[in-house]
């Protein structure tokens, strides 16, 4: 009988150190946010510095976010690298509906923000926000690969915090 | 030297189609009207001792003080280093030439350019349509007087259905 409480003991401590109760919703958040997979896909000069964020001097891979996949179904994370023309633009629009939720964009560079040196071209798109909803802006012509990861860093923090987004965002 | 004689045949053309001719910085330039350019770049292809077979670029050029668009034509001789240019002028207001495509398959998605950018139409043109903007862009960006849409109109984005 003694022999069984100290296994009960044991498996108690055991439980303590092993077992976390949380709610599904944050556990899922804190896992998206440590591992997003990004669609590949590049419009300019910004995939190119993406590009280096993807090779071993920056190592996306640091973070977790090196899973570039190629097709928007496996994707959770658009990088709007580049210019948007209007021509590009429907692409850009479908590749963003094919991805499954929960999705998020971020708007790499002064292009894809708002438009840059090419606001005044008549094929120009000013800024993709006119067409997709964007989470993250990361300023730079073109940023380099540490404003990428800030920027997905920045990223995490709002995958894994809802609340203090919409507390950021709507001030309740 | 070899120019001096290219210099010589197309002054010659010149005078055959009543176009101007004048030598810039060693290039032989002919301008001519519009409805002759069938005809002088046939002749310019078929020049004797250096033919300029080769087509290296056509565009063109808006006026709009003089009314005139000029579409030019760069061609290039392939037994040496020799270019010429042909300017051919149309009305700005109906900017109508003969296509280049009976003679140079490969002026074909150059025509559709200047087409979409200058707004010249090709006669006889296979396939004329716009080839760098979309199809239902309206105006012609590179004329001089084209006004650019505001950055608010130009956020007002419409996509275009399958099918339109």
């Amino acid at each position: 009988m003694e022999v069984d409480n100290e296994k009960q003991h044991e498996a108690d401590e055991m439980v303590k150190k092993n077992i976390i109760l949380a709610k599904l919703d944050d556990v899922l958040n804190w896992g998206r946010g440590w591992s997003f997979w990004p669609v590949s896909f590049g419009l300019a000069c910004c995939a190119i510095e993406m590009m280096a964020a993807g090779g071993p001097r920056f190592d996306i891979s640091r973070f977790g976010y090196e899973v570039f996949r190629p097709t928007p179904r496996q994707a959770d994370l658009m990088i709007v690298a580049g210019t948007v023309t209007r021509k590009m633009a429907p692409a850009v629009k479908k590749i963003y509906d094919q991805m499954a939720e929960p999705k998020w964009v971020i708007s790499m560079g002064s292009c894809a923000n708002s438009g840059g040196p090419f606001v005044d071209s008549y094929a120009v798109l000013p800024g993709v926000d006119s067409i997709i909803p964007v989470d993250v802006y990361i300023p730079g012509c073109p940023p380099r690969p540490e404003s990428l990861f800030y920027g997905l860093l920045q990223l995490k923090q709002k995958v894994q915090n809802p609340a203090k987004v919409r507390l950021a965002k709507h001030g309740k | 030297m070899e120019n001096s004689v290219l210099l010589k045949l197309v002054e010659e053309l010149a005078q055959k189609l009543d176009g101007e001719f004048e030598a810039s910085l060693g290039t032989p330039v002919l301008k001519i009207k519009g409805a002759r350019t069938t005809e002088a770049l046939q002749a310019a292809r078929n020049f004797s001792g250096t033919p300029c077979e080769f087509l290296h670029d056509l565009t063109a050029v808006d006026y709009p003080d003089r009314n005139e668009i000029e579409v030019v034509y760069h061609l290039t001789s392939l037994r040496g280093p020799q270019m010429i240019r042909i300017k051919a002028v149309v009305d700005r207001n109906n900017p109508v030439i003969d296509t280049a495509v009976r003679i140079w398959p490969g002026a074909d998605f150059m025509e559709r350019e200047c087409f979409d950018l200058m707004g010249v139409k090709f006669n006889g043109h296979p396939d004329l349509r716009r080839i760098l903007l979309w199809d239902d862009f309206e105006g012609h960006p590179l004329r001089k007087d084209y006004v650019t849409p505001s950055v608010e109109e130009r956020k007002r984005l419409r996509i275009m259905q399958p099918g339109e």
